[in-house]
């Protein structure tokens, strides 16, 4: 009865994800720290930060595999760790690392994962394979690291799932195949009207793929807002004077041997905010902001 | 459910082929090792004359047909001594457990190990039915595997002891027959518990080595200890049954029954003694004197070997330990026989064969059920990494 309620709400508020004061703590280590955080329905959302940000944990407290330790979760509204069947029957997921079993053949992943997901569209992910030009009588062990990452990603969208987790499923392809991993999911979560999050710690990749993003920092959630509010609300500068109105975010080193200082100016802001600042890149910003998850904001710099 | 039994032995496929490949092998082996002993046609009654190469000349000269009598038992011995039977028989002792562990250890560690079970976890709701699949594989593969073993060491168990029958004795009960099965299906169970509790293999392979072989070791007496015991009867009440039917196993060792002895209770009258007691009475009847020289001993059954003993309604054997080494003789009391100390052996009869292999087989069963339980509780619970 929870659970639907949850599902209802969910549907109403359009809301595919959401977390409050979620907490993960591995002994004296705190993973997620008090993480609020909100996926909407149809987006694809870049979950960006550095190694050990807690990325990987806030995916898998949502696949159920990890028990939270406070707050809470809720996948298409519903509790991952007290209806784990019900909220991955929600879930696509896609494994950090191409997980694939080495003795069986593309055709055998599809054929297992249908034998485990009773809503498994094996035909819908044979479809997408082929599209790519991947023989599914190949062995698993065989492919190569970015037909491995398709063969994951073919899985996940074949559950049909109104949510796909994706952990840092780029990381370890060349740029061709990220390109195209990225097209692809692009292409189905438009046609599927799926949600997306998507971890990673490469902006560049997700920049593209993304219309919204998450900046993890230390198991803080340093930033959440749509990508263009992201780049517009931010502006660069070399110096530790302030736009007016603006609000320094975090300083860090540029090229060279500059250090360059994000601000956060409101819309609002006059002309003169403007004139003496730069436009920040979405890489930018984050390094802004994973400079002052780390402490280093522009106004203790020397 | 049927999909996931055969990914699984595609996933295991090395496995699969493994434990197939040699659990045929052995059952073929022991096949052949059986015919080779039954091909020789050697009489039960040149087994029971067989002397070897000793003559005894208080019994007259070797006739020819007594000679080839002795030189086919000695060919059967020779035959059940050679190391490819012996091999054979070790294998079918130990394959059962190591089929079981070998296929057991790698179902769900090596799918923690190599990354795979996010992705199985992540699309099954239920990981116990994804569990029950791979499980399922497994008890499909060793139990016809394993009962095929069984059954050729059953049929090489009856050559090994011609009179034998191997459904009513308890010789090498444990390494035969069905219950190799569920000592497989135990190994496979304990073992694939451990590989979900450690996510290793190669660990789980290893301890579930140990347990095995503590297990398997303290087996025999922990059932005869603890739950056989209270089914033993008197052999007394068995043994003229049994020479009927004709339970005697013959070999080099001589006659043994096909009952599993338990322990032995000591009588004086009808009167339940014990060893001290029975020792006070042969100090107080029997007549010991010093003799000259060691080599001059009395013969074995007076000085009280296992043979001796374990006949059944012999007298119970004098604790000679306080007597020297061979320095004094000791001849038995000048009474009437049926008032000295009567040593019974307490026995599970060999016609109980059927009901022990099943109470045991049972206990196998129940151990793998706990074993499996944990499993199924374990990896609900467990992260898949």
């Amino acid at each position: 009865m929870a659970t639907d309620a949850g599902v209802l709400l969910a549907q109403a508020t359009g809301i595919a994800l959401q977390a409050h004061a979620l907490s993960k703590r591995f002994g004296r280590k705190v993973a997620l720290d008090a993480v609020d955080l909100t996926v909407p329905a149809g987006s694809v959302t870049a979950l960006v930060g550095p190694n050990g940000a807690g990325k990987t944990t806030l995916i898998r407290v949502c696949m159920a595999f990890e028990r939270p330790n406070g707050g809470m979760v809720e996948v298409d509204g519903v509790d991952p760790w007290k209806h784990r069947s019900e909220a991955l029957r929600r879930v696509g997921y896609v494994p950090q690392t191409p997980a694939v079993y080495r003795g069986l053949d593309v055709d055998d992943h599809l054929a297992m994962a249908r034998s485990l997901h009773s809503g498994f569209d094996a035909e819908y992910a044979r479809k997408r394979l082929n599209q790519l030009g991947i023989p599914l009588d190949q062995r698993a062990d065989t492919l190569s690291g970015g037909q491995a990452a398709q063969l994951g990603l073919a899985i996940a969208l074949g559950t049909r799932a109104k949510v796909l987790l994706l952990d840092e499923p780029l990381a370890n392809l060349d740029p061709l195949a990220r390109r195209e991993f990225i097209q692809v999911l692009i292409d189905a979560v438009k046609s599927d009207g799926s949600t997306a999050l998507l971890s990673s710690h490469i902006v560049t990749d997700v920049e593209e793929a993304c219309d919204r993003l998450v900046i993890l920092g230390a198991g803080k959630v340093l930033l959440d807002c749509p990508l263009e509010e992201a780049r517009q609300a931010h502006r660069l500068t070399d110096s530790k004077s302030p736009p007016p109105g603006g609000v320094a975010v975090g300083s860090f080193a540029g090229k060279g041997l500059t250090r360059l200082t994000l601000w956060r100016v409101p819309a609002d802001a006059g002309d003169g905010a403007w004139a003496a600042t730069e436009p920040a890149s979405l890489e930018e910003v984050v390094l802004g902001y994973l400079a002052a998850g780390r402490g280093t904001t522009g106004l203790q710099l020397n | 459910m049927r999909a996931r039994i055969i990914l699984t032995f595609k996933q295991h496929r090395f496995e699969t082929v493994a434990v197939t490949i040699v659990s045929v092998g052995l059952t073929v082996a022991a096949l052949i090792e059986a015919y080779r002993l039954n091909s020789l046609n050697v009489p039960l009654s040149c087994l029971l004359s067989y002397h070897g190469d000793f003559v005894d000349p208080s019994q007259g000269p070797i006739t020819a047909a007594q000679a080839h009598c002795n030189e086919l038992a000695k060919s059967f011995f020779d035959t059940k001594q050679s190391l490819d039977m012996n091999l054979v028989q070790l294998l079918l002792l130990l394959v059962p457990l190591l089929a079981g562990i070998v296929v057991g250890a790698p179902l769900v560690a090596r799918e923690i190990e190599q990354g795979t079970a996010p992705l199985s976890w992540g699309l099954s709701g239920s990981r116990r039915r994804w569990l029950l699949g791979k499980v399922l594989a497994g008890v499909l593969l060793l139990a016809p595997l394993m009962l095929a073993v069984g059954l050729a060491a059953n049929v090489l168990e009856g050559a090994l002891s011609p009179g034998l029958n191997p459904y009513a004795s308890f010789s090498n009960y444990l390494g035969r027959g069905v219950i190799d099965v569920f000592w497989a299906l135990a190994a496979f169970a304990g073992t694939f518990a451990l590989g979900t509790l450690l996510g290793r293999t190669m660990p789980a392979v290893v301890v579930a080595l140990v347990v095995c072989f503590f297990v398997r070791a303290a087996w025999d007496s922990g059932m005869g200890h603890f739950v056989l015991r209270s089914f033993a009867v008197p052999q007394v009440q068995q043994d003229q049954q049994n020479q009927q039917i004709g339970y005697v196993v013959y070999g080099p060792g001589g006659p043994a029954f096909a009952d599993m002895t338990l322990y032995y209770k000591t009588f004086i009258d009808g009167k339940e003694v014990t060893d001290a007691q029975a020792n006070a009475w042969y100090a107080q009847n029997m007549v010991c004197t010093p003799i000259p020289t060691p080599s001059d001993s009395t013969s074995p059954a007076e000085a009280g070997s296992p043979g001796a003993s374990s006949s059944p309604g012999a007298p119970a054997t004098p604790d000679y330990s306080n007597m020297g080494n061979g320095g004094i003789a000791c001849q038995g009391p000048t009474i009437d026989p049926s008032h000295m100390p009567q040593q019974i052996p307490y026995v599970i009869p060999g016609s109980w064969y059927w009901q022990i292999v099943a109470l045991e087989s049972g206990i196998l069963l129940l151990g793998s059920l706990f074993c499996g339980a944990i499993a199924f509780v374990w990896v609900d619970r467990r992260r898949p990494y």
